[in-house]
């Protein structure tokens, strides 16, 4: 339980979760950047608290699908899958 | 209803996405030269269910058409539906500019026969199979009928009065005619159609319980309306959405007009009770003419439902004598429906994409398949027949009992 | 000269009460039906409550035969047809059959059966290439939306236009302004109008547990729906259908038929923002409110109660606060304004037509039905929601707004005969 997600994995979903083309050196560069400008709306985003819960077999806190911005979102479900493990 | 309407609505753009052509021009050419694409039916996880014969959209690329979300976020109907807008918005030539300031004024209207039925299925099948927490987030507005209205006014912006009917196959000209009268109390346009994708297998199993459902596998012999060899219909995908007009409002900007929708009725006799629908119909047919002022005389040709089923089609030729009288044994009647399936209420909008079609090209299409006709009508077979037409009248019955009717002019005839 | 449209019967099948007497009584008593799920074992979903009717349709009089052919959300709606008939004293065999016509609504129409049956032909999920064998009979009933209109059209010997509607959470609204108009324009002088849903099975609990849409108050399930309370946390699942008979004033006279109210008018307009989301501004449901109003001849300030939407969302009741504060001004903060789904839930397409005869009978019994459960206010929510406790009133005229997935934003607006400038 220990595998970080990345900019490259959360990319990966989105495109797989809500059919999103984005280059994750773009959301890397740009970690401050809403999910908005990357095209990911609400539903999408719940979408992958959905996915990463149930591949950690774990919740995510509830207030993981209100991040605005990627770099958020990464801190927030890294720290709890670390913490948590 | 006598009076002439002050507010006329008139058809400006024509989308199409079809089993015989995913544009409008494909669509016309294969139509118009008799071509059945009707074939078996090869979508992933039909093959070993009992039906063989349909109309699939085949070569539909929606990644050419649409947004990439769009395909993992809504369903092929609302695929289909999206792309036939935006062919049908490009050949009105409305583009935002044209209503960035009054958005109110243009609204959308869908009509639905069965929903998102291959995300429905994806997502059943996660339920049952993985669990309740693997259900995704776009089941929400994939599935349900009013999916393909909602993305197509948030995708445009159009903000006028929205709309979904879900009353089967006669709900593609039920959605014209709310179409229509949202014009006549006011709106100026609206984005208006019906397109289908009933070809999950999950939905094939559903609609193995029509029984005038065509389980044939010879693709030239499994959907015959008019013949004594009628031995049901066949389903199909895909559909028509229009872009239609208050006819002032058309001319101010200075679209091409192609048509005027003139006039509508409805009526009901009953799920499956075809010789009842022959008054149902005829009164359609009545109401339809007595709304656009027009007698019975000066329809030029006839879009039939053409269901392919003997008592049904029966129904309808009597329908079609007694509400024209003598000139219904003279009308030419067509049914191009017979050389793409039957895409429910995706079905009677292509016939009037092709009525409008066939105005301007002074063309009566065939009806495919169909060559050997066991009623008292003028059916149009083996070629495209050439004649003036000024006035069609399209009809559409449903599965469920609704009977529809709708007249629709050309637009050298509409006065100004 | 303008055909008014008068309401002369009305049916109910709402979670705490069949028939509409039993409905009223539940609302005027602030009674909440809202519990745990019975109708399928929720165990692993995020809610497992809502808001069920107690429902056996042979003792409401439907046959073997209805019953078979028909979905549950069918039946509400043929129970509440038959009960809408009978309190209007309308024989339908002494109408022009030609002239009457069907307009129900529904948001996701026959999903309970067609849940059913997909277990069984899919092996429980096992598959894509589902085996048709184990289908029951009636399932393409289920597959078509207008087998509900259809079903109702035969119940009652229709033969004029027969449409199901299906505009997600505005169905039952829209269903009643497309028959409002359908009299209005003169298409038919009767329409039988209302809406139904059936969605408490486990693919609609799963797609609005995926969005966290409905609430998760699990231990709590009478409390569990709190529209407009700051601690609301989303809505309570509910199923059921209301039928309205409409009729054209004159018609409806001329037959010596008790008017309750008319409906005097509607309007619909979509927010072209998204398919969940909701503006902050509220700008598309005030400008629905406001023609509504106009196509009513009315004016904001006649309008004695809101009906709303109320869902319990905390987006909706933010936005439902602004667009009601936008379309009737300094008049939002005098007016009663309550939600129903604090007691009966959100049964999706059908909570429109339940509203709207919530809307009805509190014109009849003049008095506002509360919003149960509100109790802690929320700044961003600071009108009057008429709390817990239903308020005798002197009702003239009422409106009932809903929003929608797909951005659908609808009002209707009722008066009692005479309550609108003539």
């Amino acid at each position: 339980m220990t595998d970080r997600l990345t900019y490259t994995e959360l990319a990966v979903l989105m495109k797989k979760g809500a059919g999103l083309t984005v280059d994750p050196r773009d959301m890397e560069k740009r970690p401050g950047s809403a999910f908005d400008e990357f095209g990911l709306d609400s539903l999408g985003l719940l979408g992958i608290v959905g996915v990463l819960e149930n591949r950690h077999g774990r919740a995510l806190p509830a207030d993981a699908d209100r991040c605005k911005t990627p770099q958020e979102f990464l801190d927030l479900v890294n720290t709890t899958l670390m913490t948590g493990a | 209803m006598k009076t002439r309407k002050a507010r006329r609505t008139v058809v400006t753009g024509i989308g199409v996405v079809a089993p015989n052509g995913t544009n409008t021009e494909a669509f016309w050419k294969r139509t118009h030269e008799g071509i059945s694409v009707l074939d078996r039916v090869t979508r992933e996880g039909c093959e070993q269910l009992p039906l063989r014969v349909a109309g699939e959209v085949r070569g539909f690329e929606a990644a050419e058409l649409i947004e990439e979300r769009f395909i993992v976020q809504t369903d092929r109907f609302t695929h289909f539906a999206m792309a036939a807008a935006d062919i049908a918005l490009d050949d009105a030539r409305l583009g935002r500019a044209d209503y960035e300031d009054s958005p109110f004024d243009i609204g959308v209207v869908t009509a639905a026969g069965s929903g998102g039925g291959e995300f429905g299925q994806r997502e059943l099948q996660r339920l049952w199979g993985q669990g309740s927490t693997y259900v995704g987030p776009y089941q929400s507005i994939a599935w349900f009928y009013a999916a393909s209205t909602g993305q197509i006014s948030i995708r445009g912006g159009f903000k006028g009065p929205c709309a979904v009917v879900a009353s089967d196959e006669a709900g593609g000209l039920d959605a014209l005619a709310h179409a229509a009268r949202s014009i006549r109390r006011g709106t100026e346009a609206v984005v208006v159609g019906a397109a289908e994708a009933p070809l999950a297998p999950y939905s094939v199993v559903c609609q193995l319980g029509y029984e005038d459902l065509s389980t044939r596998d010879d693709p030239a012999r499994a959907y015959r309306p008019f013949t004594s060899d009628a031995c049901g219909f066949v389903p199909a995908e895909g559909g028509a959405m229009l872009v239609v007009e208050e006819e002032q409002s058309a001319r101010r900007r200075g679209a091409r007009i192609r048509a005027e929708v003139a006039g509508h009725a409805a009526t009901f006799t009953g799920a499956a009770r075809w010789e009842e629908s022959r008054e149902g119909l005829a009164q359609a047919i009545i109401g339809a003419l007595r709304e656009a002022d027009c007698a019975p005389d000066e329809i030029d040709v006839v879009f039939a439902d053409a269901l392919g089923v003997p008592a049904a089609d029966s129904a309808e030729a009597l329908a079609i004598a007694d509400a024209l009288g003598a000139h219904g044994r003279q009308v030419p009647v067509t049914a191009p429906k017979s050389g793409i399936g039957r895409a429910y209420c995706g079905a009677p909008v292509l016939d009037v994409a092709a009525a409008v079609l066939s105005m301007e090209n002074a063309l009566i299409p065939p009806t495919p398949n169909v060559f050997d006709v066991c009623h008292d009508l003028d059916v149009v077979t083996g070629q495209a027949r050439p004649a003036e037409l000024r006035t069609a009248l399209v009809l559409s019955r449903g599965l469920m009992g609704s009977n529809a009717a709708m007249v629709l002019r050309r637009p050298t005839d509409i006065q100004v | 000269m303008t055909r008014r449209v008068g309401v002369t019967g009305v049916g109910v099948v709402a979670p705490g009460g069949i028939g509409a007497p039993a409905f009223w009584d539940l609302l005027a008593n602030g009674r909440t039906a809202t519990r745990g799920i019975t109708l399928f074992d929720p165990a692993g979903f995020r809610s497992r409550i809502a808001a069920e009717c107690d429902f056996d349709p042979a003792a409401h009089g439907l046959d073997a035969d209805q019953v078979a052919k028909s979905d549950r959300y069918v039946q509400f709606a043929m129970v509440a047809a038959r009960e809408a008939l009978g309190d209007a004293g309308l024989d339908p065999e002494k109408v022009d059959p030609w002239r009457m016509g069907v307009s129900l609504g529904t948001a996701v129409g026959g999903t309970t059966r067609l849940e059913h049956d997909y277990v069984a032909v899919s092996g429980s999920g096992a598959r894509w290439d589902v085996d048709h064998r184990p289908a029951g009979p009636h399932l393409e009933r289920a597959f078509s939306p207008s087998s509900l209109a259809s079903a109702v059209a035969e119940q009652v010997g229709a033969h004029g236009p027969v449409q199901t509607v299906s505009t997600g959470c505005t169905s039952g609204l829209d269903a009643i302004g497309y028959a409002f108009h359908s009299i209005e324009e003169g298409r038919v002088d009767v329409c039988i109008a209302g809406a139904s849903d059936s969605p408490i099975t486990p693919i609609t609990v799963a797609c609005f547990d995926a969005i966290k849409a409905t609430s998760a108050n699990n231990d709590d399930p009478e409390h569990a729906s709190r529209p407009f309370d700051s601690r609301r946390d989303g809505f309570v699942m509910g199923e059921g259908g209301a039928v309205l008979v409409l009729e054209e004033l004159e018609h409806a006279r001329a037959r010596g038929a008790t008017v309750y109210c008319e409906i005097a008018g509607y309007a619909t307009f979509g927010n072209a923002y998204h398919m969940t989301g909701l503006t902050p501004e509220g700008l598309e449901m005030a400008e629905a409110i406001n023609r509504a109003l106009d196509h009513a001849r009315m004016d904001g300030s006649q309008i004695d109660y809101v009906n709303a939407h109320g869902s319990g969302t905390k987006q909706n009741d933010r936005h439902e606060t602004a667009a009601v504060k936008r379309a009737l001004g300094a008049h939002a903060y005098d007016v009663s304004m309550s939600s129903i789904k604090s007691m009966v839930g959100h049964s999706l397409g059908a909570i429109g037509a339940i509203e709207i005869a919530a809307c009805v009978l509190a014109l009849v019994h003049q008095t506002v039905p509360p919003t149960a459960n509100y109790e802690s206010p929320d700044p961003e929510c600071d009108l009057d929601y008429v709390p817990r406790t239903a308020r005798p009133l002197k009702l003239r005229s009422v409106l009932s707004v809903g929003s929608g997935f797909g951005g659908f934003q609808s009002a209707v607006a009722l008066t009692r005969t005479g309550g609108r400038t003539p």
